[in-house]
């Protein structure tokens, strides 16, 4: 037993003293913290790297790298030559690729980070509305350093459900999943500041349409459970009345699919959600400590989702383009074979009969009556 | 402390045949499930246990008849020793080939991950050096040693709720077993990845009435089952099947993407912490490689042995140099090494039968 500690002892010292080959020095290294895909019209490549250095000699917070090359990999070659430091991907946090890049495809850029054991698979995947480069090299005042800036405020708005949390591991799971597709947030800059441009839907590895930033939540409402977010809802179409807003925040929400197939080969799929939330603003007639008002906005918020919902299904069944995922829970009704033998995104999924069952409960209305 | 006739505990030996049986095919075995079987491959991992557990009832066979006696004792009583002598240079060679390839393969992981330059077999030497003097200090203490690595390693278990939040049982889909290959070579390779508990046989003169060593091996055999499962459920809920199927190492990826509130990129961390598993699979082997040599050279005492191993398999494991290599060695010797956890016993339930009825005619 006594040999044991001696033995552990060993073992540590083996693995630190494994460190003394392979040194990395902190000062000498670039931390890749984005880096951004651009195509040109000549079908290569235009890449920009985002380096934040921590130097207090250097003028300036971040280095920016940029180049052309064929591929990804050579372009990091191409760029070491351009710097002192050691370039380096293991922080890398965001892949930024411009909407030409994304309509052509992406997928052989993410098999590139996917296959760097150096890189990790939260690293978060985006679409920029126009061009990746130029927003990732551009210096935004009143903000923090731009890839830091973008990480940021990604992460913020996937706790708000704005926009879905979409890192390499998603991306390629949902890629190689045959009953959805993939869905990466896009972001366009506007001057001052870069702004949430809505969620990018791609059909394989290519853009094809985009939800608009309003839709968002609708679009979390679909797309599974989640437990935080804010809606605001205009009710004055439902109602056919003058003014009639609700802000419902603390959102809660559940999703259920059931999926139906009928004799005639007629799919019918429902999607019951179940959305708890507290209201904070309400214009309108309702009085909200009254029972039976309080129902009736619920309904009315209700159908309001409802109705967005169609619209959004039906575009997507329009581009053809399974963001929702129908397709797994369809695939779980089904014999392999049948499955197998069906071209799902092309032939069946257009002509899903979508049905909604949604149900909003008003938790609380704030401390004013 | 008692000298006079130490034996291994029932502790000791569930946790060592346990540590012994997690080999560096734990990383890759989502994808071998996804591969082979397809949807739900991890189902197969039950088939697999089951068919074990029924090899160990032929161990359990053989020590019963045996009364527990060394199944070298068991062979030469039978036969004569120079007859066993091709069986035993062949254990021998495959025993230590095994535990070697393991730690190449594990070594070629970490230098991908971590050190690119580094030379791989400066890190083998390291470990080897580890290796061997673990081995020299006889199967007691390796068997302590487990355990206090077993509490290093299985602790990793519980990060599997980490990836809760992803986890979807419809990704899994309702199919079993579509869309894999050859099935039959799928139940080989997952069998690869229960391979160590054949050594117990090894195991019967260290143990005594209260080791309980059938049930031991039984209940480490079991708890591989509960971990393989638990990851490979997780594995198949958490990725998509064919993005499975196109994973090196299913595990590696999972432990990347942990994320702590302070710290992130874990994996190397929590790969380095698989040493100790690795550790101790490959100086178990070494050790049965030795205890058989004992047989072949019984004046030499088992520590030279074991350096003569230790260093024949380090000027071996110089031929395969690529991670492919290695992992076609390592395949090829584990489907040997299932014919001897087959046929190990069985033939010395044949010789044990055959000793019994000439005992009889006599």
């Amino acid at each position: 037993m006594r040999n044991v500690p001696r033995i552990l002892i060993l073992t540590l010292v083996a693995t630190l003293l494994a460190g003394c080959g392979d040194k990395r020095i902190l000062e000498d290294l670039g931390f890749t913290q984005t880096t951004s895909y651009d195509l040109l019209p000549t079908g290569e490549l235009d890449i920009t790297l985002s380096i934040p250095l921590a130097d207090p000699e250097a003028k300036s917070k971040r280095m920016i790298l940029r180049t052309t090359s064929v591929s990804s990999k050579e372009s990091r070659i191409k760029m070491a030559m351009q710097t002192h430091l050691n370039l380096v991907s293991g922080q890398l946090r965001n892949s930024i690729f411009g909407l030409t890049l994304s309509k052509e495809g992406i997928w052989n850029h993410i098999d590139t980070l996917i296959r760097d054991p150096s890189i990790s698979p939260q690293v978060k995947v985006t679409v920029i509305n126009g061009n990746a480069g130029e927003l990732l090299r551009k210096d935004y005042k009143q903000q923090p350093r731009t890839g830091k800036y973008i990480d940021k405020m990604l992460q913020k708005e996937a706790e708000g459900q704005n926009v879905p949390k979409v890192t390499l591991y998603h991306f390629a799971r949902d890629y190689y999943d045959d009953g959805i597709d993939p869905i990466a947030p896009v972001l366009k800059d506007i001057g001052d500041h870069i702004a949430i441009d809505g969620i990018g839907l791609f059909r394989d590895d290519r853009y094809m349409t985009k939800i608009e930033p309003k839709d968002a939540l609708i679009f979390a409402f679909l797309r599974g459970r989640f437990k935080q977010g804010e809606l605001s809802v205009d009710l004055s179409r439902e109602t056919h009345s003058d003014k009639q807003m609700a802000m419902l925040s603390g959102l809660m929400s559940t999703r259920k699919v059931k999926v139906n197939l009928g004799r005639n080969g007629q799919t019918t799929v429902t999607f019951a959600i179940r959305i708890t939330g507290s209201i904070l603003e309400y214009i309108g007639p309702y009085n909200l400590s009254d029972h039976s008002d309080k129902k009736k906005l619920e309904n009315q918020i209700a159908s309001h989702i409802i109705d967005k919902s169609e619209v959004m299904v039906r575009m997507m069944q329009k581009h053809k383009v399974d963001s929702l995922g129908i397709g797994t829970h369809v695939r779980n009704r089904m014999s392999y074979k049948a499955w197998k033998s069906m071209n799902w995104n092309d032939d069946v999924y257009p002509k899903v009969r979508v049905l909604f069952d949604v149900s909003v409960k008003i938790k609380d209305y704030g401390k004013f009556r | 402390m008692r000298t006079m006739k130490e034996a291994l505990s029932y502790a000791h030996v569930v946790i060592l045949i346990y540590m012994v049986q997690t080999g560096v095919t734990v990383f890759s075995l989502p994808q071998i499930e996804a591969q082979y079987f397809g949807t739900n491959g991890w189902l197969s991992v039950l088939f697999v246990f089951a068919a074990v557990s029924v090899n160990i009832f032929f161990m359990a066979l053989v020590y019963r008849i045996g009364n527990g006696k060394s199944i070298f004792d068991l062979m030469e009583q039978v036969l004569p020793k120079w007859t066993l002598i091709p069986l035993y240079g062949f254990l021998i060679g495959v025993w230590s080939m095994i535990g070697l390839m393991i730690v190449k393969e594990y070594v070629l992981i970490f230098q991908m991950m971590a050190f690119p330059t580094t030379d791989p077999m400066l890190l083998k030497l390291v470990v080897d050096l580890l290796i061997l003097y673990l081995v020299t200090k006889g199967i007691y203490n390796i068997g302590k040693a487990a355990s206090v690595f077993f509490w290093l390693n299985v602790w990793m278990l519980f990060l599997l709720f980490f990836f809760f939040g992803d986890f979807d049982w419809s990704r899994m889909t309702t199919f079993v077993f579509q869309g894999g290959e050859d099935r039959k070579e799928g139940f080989i390779a997952i069998a690869s990845a229960f391979l160590g508990y054949e050594l117990c046989m090894l195991l019967f003169p260290y143990a005594d009435r209260k080791t309980k060593i059938i049930r031991a091996t039984l209940m480490g055999n079991g708890l591989l089952t509960f971990s393989y499962l638990t990851l490979s459920i997780v594995a198949f809920g958490f990725f998509s099947v064919q993005q499975l199927k196109e994973m090196m190492f299913p595990l590696l990826d999972l432990m990347a993407y942990i994320v702590l509130p302070f710290v992130e990129r874990l994996e190397n961390f929590f790969y380095g912490l698989f040493l100790f598993s690795i550790i101790v699979t490959s100086t178990v082997y070494l050790w049965a490689a030795t205890e058989t040599s004992k047989r072949l050279f019984p004046r030499i005492a088992s520590k030279y042995l074991s350096f003569v191993l230790v260093a024949f398999q380090y000027a071996v494991s110089f031929l395969p140099d690529t991670l492919d290599e290695v992992k076609n060695w390592l395949e090829l010797f584990g489907q040997i090494e299932i014919g001897i956890a087959i046929g190990l016993p069985l033939f010395v339930l044949i010789l044990l039968i055959v000793h019994k009825a000439t005992r009889r005619g006599n």
